[in-house]
C-alpha cells in the first residue's frame, strides 16, 4: 500500500514538473531595439509614390530650443523619462527603435483575424460583408489575400510617403532631439542622432491608424489606444517632446488621407462583382477557351473572391496586359495530363517534407495571408539589416506594392483564364488543404511570393538567394498541397518575377538606392 | 489558402481513455489483473457524426458530411501482482469525410501506459467498495498532423493523467462506479509557425489546455458472472483552449467539452476459458467544438496465465 501511495505521489510530481516545463508562447516577434545602420540624411529628397514631393504638405516651423514653450516641454519629457514606470518601460519596449515593425505586425495580425469566409445561410446561399455595416455578421472585412495585399501596400506606401515628408522637414528644421538638448535626459531607446521634428514615430502612429482604421474599421478604438500609446511611449523614452509628436501625427494624418483618397476610387469597391457579372465571366470564358472554372464547396459558392481584382488600380506595372501569361494548356492536352500524373503521384505518395512544406505556406483562413508571411520575413531582415524607418518603409513599401501589383495581375488571369482546380477535373482527388474559391491559373502563392522575392533580392542582395529559395518553395508548395498545376506555379512564379522587376525599377531612380 | 472555405470542426480523439468500450482492464474500470494474468484485447470502434459544436453553434458541414472515425486498438492488460497491473495500448485511426474535397488521413494514433492500483478493497456486508488510481501517459505514435481538424488521428502531445474510479459492487452482483480524472498536456507541434487563436502566436508550438474527465456506470453480472451489462455516462471538458470562430477550421487548443450516454457488454464464454468479448456504444448529448459522436464498439478480450 506504501509503495502505491509512493508511486501516486511520484506521478503526481512527475505531471507537476511536466507542466511547469510547458513557456509561455511567442506572441509577437522578439527583438532589440538597434541603432539604425544609416540615417539617410537625403531622404527628404526621394521620390514620393503618391505626393508631388516630400515637402509637399505643410508644417508649422517648430519652436526655438530657446522658447519657454520648448523648455517646457524639454522638462515634462525629462521628468516622465525620469520617472519611468514598469508599465511605461515595457510600452517603449514594445514599440521599440522601429515600431514599423510592431505597425506591421498589428496589420498582419488583424488580416488574420478577418480573414474568415462567410458561413453559408440556412438555405443554402451566402451573405457577403458589407462595409457600409461591418459590424454585421459577416464581419467587414474577410481579410482574403486580395484584401490584405492591397491593405499592406496602402499602408506602407503611405508610411513610406509620410516619413519622406518627415525626413524633409527634420532636416530643414534640425531641431535635436531631447537627449541632445538636454544631456540630462534619460532615455530608454538608442539615441539615433535624427532630428526629432516632427516625430518620425508620431506619423507612422497617425498613418497607422489612419490606414488600418479604414482597413478595418471595427477595430477604430483598438487602433487608437494603440496609436495614443506608441506616441506616449515617444516621451517616456525621452526620444521627443510633444510638440515633435503633434506635428508628426497630423504629417502623417495628412499623407495617410492622400492614399486614403486614391483607395477610394482603386476599383476595388467592385472587385466583388454580383452574381450576373461573375456568370458573365464564366460563359465568357467557356466560349473563349471551351473551359470554366467551379467553385465545389456545398452549398457552392455562387461567385469567387474579388473577380474584379483584376480591375484595381496597380503601382508599378503599366496595366496587366503587359504581364498576363500566356494561356495554360487545355484540359486533357498531352501536357496537362503530365501535370495531372504527377499531382496524383505526389497525392498517392506524399512525404513527411512535402506535407510540412504544404502546411508552412499554407496561409489559408484565419492567417495573415501569403502576403502577411512575405511581411514576416520583410520585418526580420528589416531588424537584421538596422534599417531606419524610412528606408524600412521603402523596403514595405516597394515590396508591398509589387505584392499587390502581383495580385492584381495574378487576379486578372484567373478569372480571364477561368482556368479549373485540379480537384474540379481528376475525378476523386482529395487535397490537403481547402481549395480557394477562385480560379486555378495562375497561383496567387506563386505570383506573390516571386514578386516579393525579387524586390527583396534586390533591397537585399545579400539574401537574393534565400528569398528565390522561399518563393521557389512557396510555388511548389501548392503542387504539393494538390491546390495546384504545376504549371500554374511555374508560369505565376515568372509572372511574379516580371512584376516585381516593374517596382525594382522603380525603386531604381526614386533616389533612395 | 488552408482550409479555404472547408469549415470547421472539431475533433473527437480523446486520447486512448475516453474512446476505450467500458470493459474489463481498462483505466476506467475497476477489474484487476491477478498476478501474472494477461489479458489481450482488439476493438474495433466506428465512430461518425454530422453535426458538430462550432462553439456553442450547432450545425451541419457540407464540406465535411459525415465524418467517419474508425479506431483499432490493440491493448494488453497485465498483472504485475494482485494490486498493481499495468496497461498499455496503441491505436490505429483511419478518419474520412464523406463530404469536400479534402483527403482523410490513417495511421497510428497515440501509444498510452498505464499503471493501476488498488487503493482500498474493502469487504461491507456482502459487497465491496474498492478504490482504484490510475497513473497515466500517452504520446504521439507517428507523425500525423494535429493541425488538420476535423480528420486529425489526435491531439500531438504528452498527455500524463490520474484517475480515481471508486466502486461499489453489490453481493448478487449489482455495481455502481464513479470515476474522474485530470488530463495534464503537453505542447503540440503543427506545421505552421504563426497562428490565430484568439490572438497570433509565433511559433509552431500550440498550448494545449488540460481537461477534466468523468464518468459514472451502473451495472450488473449476470449468468454466473459471465455477462456484465452497463449502462454509462461520462463527459470530458477542457479547462482552457478557445471556441471554433463562425466558418473557421477547428485547432488542437480548441476548448471542448461534452457529455455522452452509453452502454456496454461484456460476455466470457463458458466453453473457452480466458475469451470474451465486448461491445458498448455512446452518443454525444451535449457538447461545444467537438462533433456529435456516435460511436459503436466491439471487440474481443482473452485472459491466461503467464506466471
Amino acid at each position: 500500500m506504501k509503495k502505491l501511495y509512493l508511486s501516486i505521489f511520484a506521478s503526481a510530481l512527475a505531471l507537476f514538473i511536466f507542466q511547469s516545463c510547458e513557456k509561455d508562447l511567442p506572441q509577437r516577434l522578439d527583438y532589440e531595439a538597434y541603432e539604425f545602420a544609416t540615417l539617410d540624411e537625403d531622404g527628404g529628397t526621394w521620390n514620393p509614390v503618391l505626393l508631388n514631393s516630400p515637402g509637399q504638405i505643410g508644417i508649422p516651423a517648430p519652436e526655438a530650443t530657446t522658447s519657454p514653450a520648448y523648455q517646457a516641454e524639454l522638462a515634462a519629457v525629462k521628468a516622465a523619462s525620469g520617472q519611468i514606470t514598469g508599465d511605461q518601460e515595457a510600452a517603449v519596449r514594445y514599440w521599440s527603435s522601429n515600431a514599423l515593425i510592431r505597425w506591421n505586425e498589428i496589420a498582419r495580425e488583424l488580416a488574420a483575424k478577418y480573414n474568415l469566409t462567410p458561413a453559408p445561410n440556412a438555405d443554402g446561399t451566402y451573405p457577403a460583408p458589407n462595409a457600409m455595416n461591418p459590424g454585421q455578421y459577416p464581419l467587414f472585412p474577410f481579410a482574403h489575400p486580395p484584401y490584405t495585399c492591397r491593405m499592406l501596400a496602402y499602408w506602407s506606401g503611405a508610411q513610406y510617403d509620410a516619413l519622406m515628408a518627415a525626413w524633409y522637414y527634420k532636416y530643414q528644421f534640425n531641431r535635436p532631439a531631447p537627449y541632445a538638448a538636454d544631456a540630462s535626459i534619460t532615455t530608454h531607446l538608442p539615441e539615433n542622432g535624427l532630428p526629432s521634428y516632427p516625430s518620425e514615430g508620431a506619423t507612422i502612429a497617425a498613418v497607422s491608424q489612419v490606414i488600418l482604421s479604414a482597413m478595418f474599421p471595427l477595430e477604430k478604438d483598438f487602433l487608437a489606444a494603440k496609436a495614443t500609446e506608441h506616441k506616449n511611449s515617444l516621451i517616456w523614452a525621452g526620444m521627443n517632446v510633444q510638440s515633435d509628436i503633434v506635428a508628426g501625427d497630423s504629417l502623417g494624418r495628412a499623407v495617410a488621407a492622400v492614399f486614403i483618397n486614391r483607395a477610394k476610387t482603386d476599383g476595388m469597391a467592385n472587385a466583388q462583382t454580383p452574381r450576373p457579372i461573375s456568370d458573365s465571366l464564366r460563359a465568357a470564358a467557356q466560349t473563349r477557351w471551351g473551359w470554366h472554372w467551379e467553385n465545389l464547396e456545398t452549398p457552392q459558392r455562387p461567385v469567387g473572391i474579388t473577380p474584379f481584382f483584376g480591375r484595381v488600380r496597380p503601382w508599378c506595372i503599366p496595366n496587366v496586359e503587359a504581364v498576363r501569361p500566356v494561356p495554360p494548356p487545355a484540359p486533357g492536352s498531352a501536357e496537362f495530363q503530365v501535370a495531372v500524373a504527377e499531382l496524383q503521384e505526389i497525392a498517392d505518395n506524399l512525404t513527411t517534407d512535402q506535407r510540412k512544406i504544404a502546411n508552412f505556406w499554407a496561409d489559408g483562413l484565419g492567417t495573415y495571408t501569403p502576403p502577411g508571411h512575405w511581411n514576416r520575413f520583410a520585418a526580420d531582415l528589416i531588424v537584421k539589416y538596422k534599417e531606419n524607418p524610412l528606408r524600412s518603409a521603402r523596403t514595405f513599401a516597394y515590396m508591398n506594392m509589387a505584392i499587390m501589383d502581383a495580385g492584381i495581375s495574378c487576379w486578372d488571369a484567373k478569372y480571364y483564364y477561368h482556368y479549373p482546380r485540379p480537384a474540379q477535373v481528376i475525378p476523386g482527388f482529395k487535397t490537403i488543404l481547402g481549395i480557394p474559391n477562385f480560379p486555378s491559373y495562375t497561383s496567387g502563392h506563386s505570383t506573390f511570393s516571386a514578386a516579393a522575392a525579387t524586390v527583396l533580392g534586390h533591397i537585399f542582395p545579400a539574401e537574393k538567394a534565400r528569398a528565390d529559395a522561399w518563393a521557389e518553395e512557396a510555388a511548389l508548395s501548392r503542387i504539393y498541397a494538390g491546390i495546384h498545376y504545376r504549371f500554374d506555379s511555374e508560369v505565376g512564379t515568372t509572372q511574379g518575377r516580371a512584376v516585381g522587376n516593374y517596382a525594382v525599377e522603380v525603386a531604381k531612380v526614386d533616389g533612395g538606392e | 489558402m488552408k482550409r479555404m472555405s472547408i469549415t470547421s470542426i472539431l475533433l473527437m480523439a480523446f486520447g486512448v481513455m475516453l474512446l476505450l468500450p467500458s470493459k474489463a482492464q481498462t483505466p476506467t474500470d475497476a477489474l484487476m489483473m491477478e498476478t501474472g494474468q494477461i489479458c489481450l484485447a482488439a476493438i474495433y470502434t466506428h465512430d461518425t457524426w454530422d453535426e458538430y459544436w462550432e462553439g456553442t453553434l450547432k450545425r451541419n458541414n457540407g464540406n465535411i458530411g459525415t465524418l467517419t472515425r474508425q479506431t483499432v486498438m490493440p491493448m494488453v492488460a497485465l498483472g504485475v501482482i494482485d494490486r498493481v497491473n499495468v496497461i498499455a495500448a496503441l491505436p490505429w485511426v483511419k478518419t474520412q469525410a464523406s463530404g469536400g474535397q479534402m483527403t482523410g488521413v490513417q495511421g497510428l494514433q497515440d501509444w498510452g501506459f498505464w499503471i493501476k492500483g488498488t487503493a482500498v478493497d474493502q469487504e461491507i456486508g456482502s459487497g465491496k467498495l474498492t478504490l482504484h488510481a490510475v497513473a497515466g501517459v500517452s504520446g504521439p505514435a507517428s507523425n500525423y498532423l494535429p493541425d488538420y481538424a476535423p480528420f486529425n488521428l489526435g491531439f500531438g502531445c504528452l498527455e500524463g493523467s490520474l484517475r480515481g474510479v471508486l466502486q461499489y459492487q453489490t453481493g448478487s452482483g449489482i455495481f455502481v462506479r464513479g470515476q474522474g480524472a485530470f488530463h495534464l498536456r503537453g505542447n503540440s507541434t503543427i506545421e505552421r509557425d504563426y497562428y490565430y487563436t484568439t490572438q497570433g502566436f509565433y511559433t509552431d508550438e500550440v498550448d494545449m489546455p488540460d481537461a477534466i474527465s468523468y464518468g459514472a456506470v451502473a451495472g450488473i453480472w449476470l449468468l454466473n458472472n459471465s455477462l456484465k451489462v452497463e449502462a454509462m455516462f461520462d463527459g470530458l471538458k477542457s479547462l482552457g483552449g478557445f471556441d471554433i470562430r463562425r466558418q473557421d477550421a477547428g485547432f488542437p487548443s480548441n476548448k471542448m467539452i461534452f457529455t455522452r450516454v452509453g452502454g456496454g457488454l461484456q460476455y466470457y464464454f463458458p466453453f473457452v476459458k480466458g475469451l470474451g468479448v465486448v461491445a458498448s456504444g455512446g452518443y454525444v448529448l451535449t457538447g461545444r467544438n467537438v462533433g456529435q459522436s456516435l460511436a459503436l464498439s466491439g471487440g474481443i478480450t482473452y485472459q491466461f496465465g503467464i506466471w
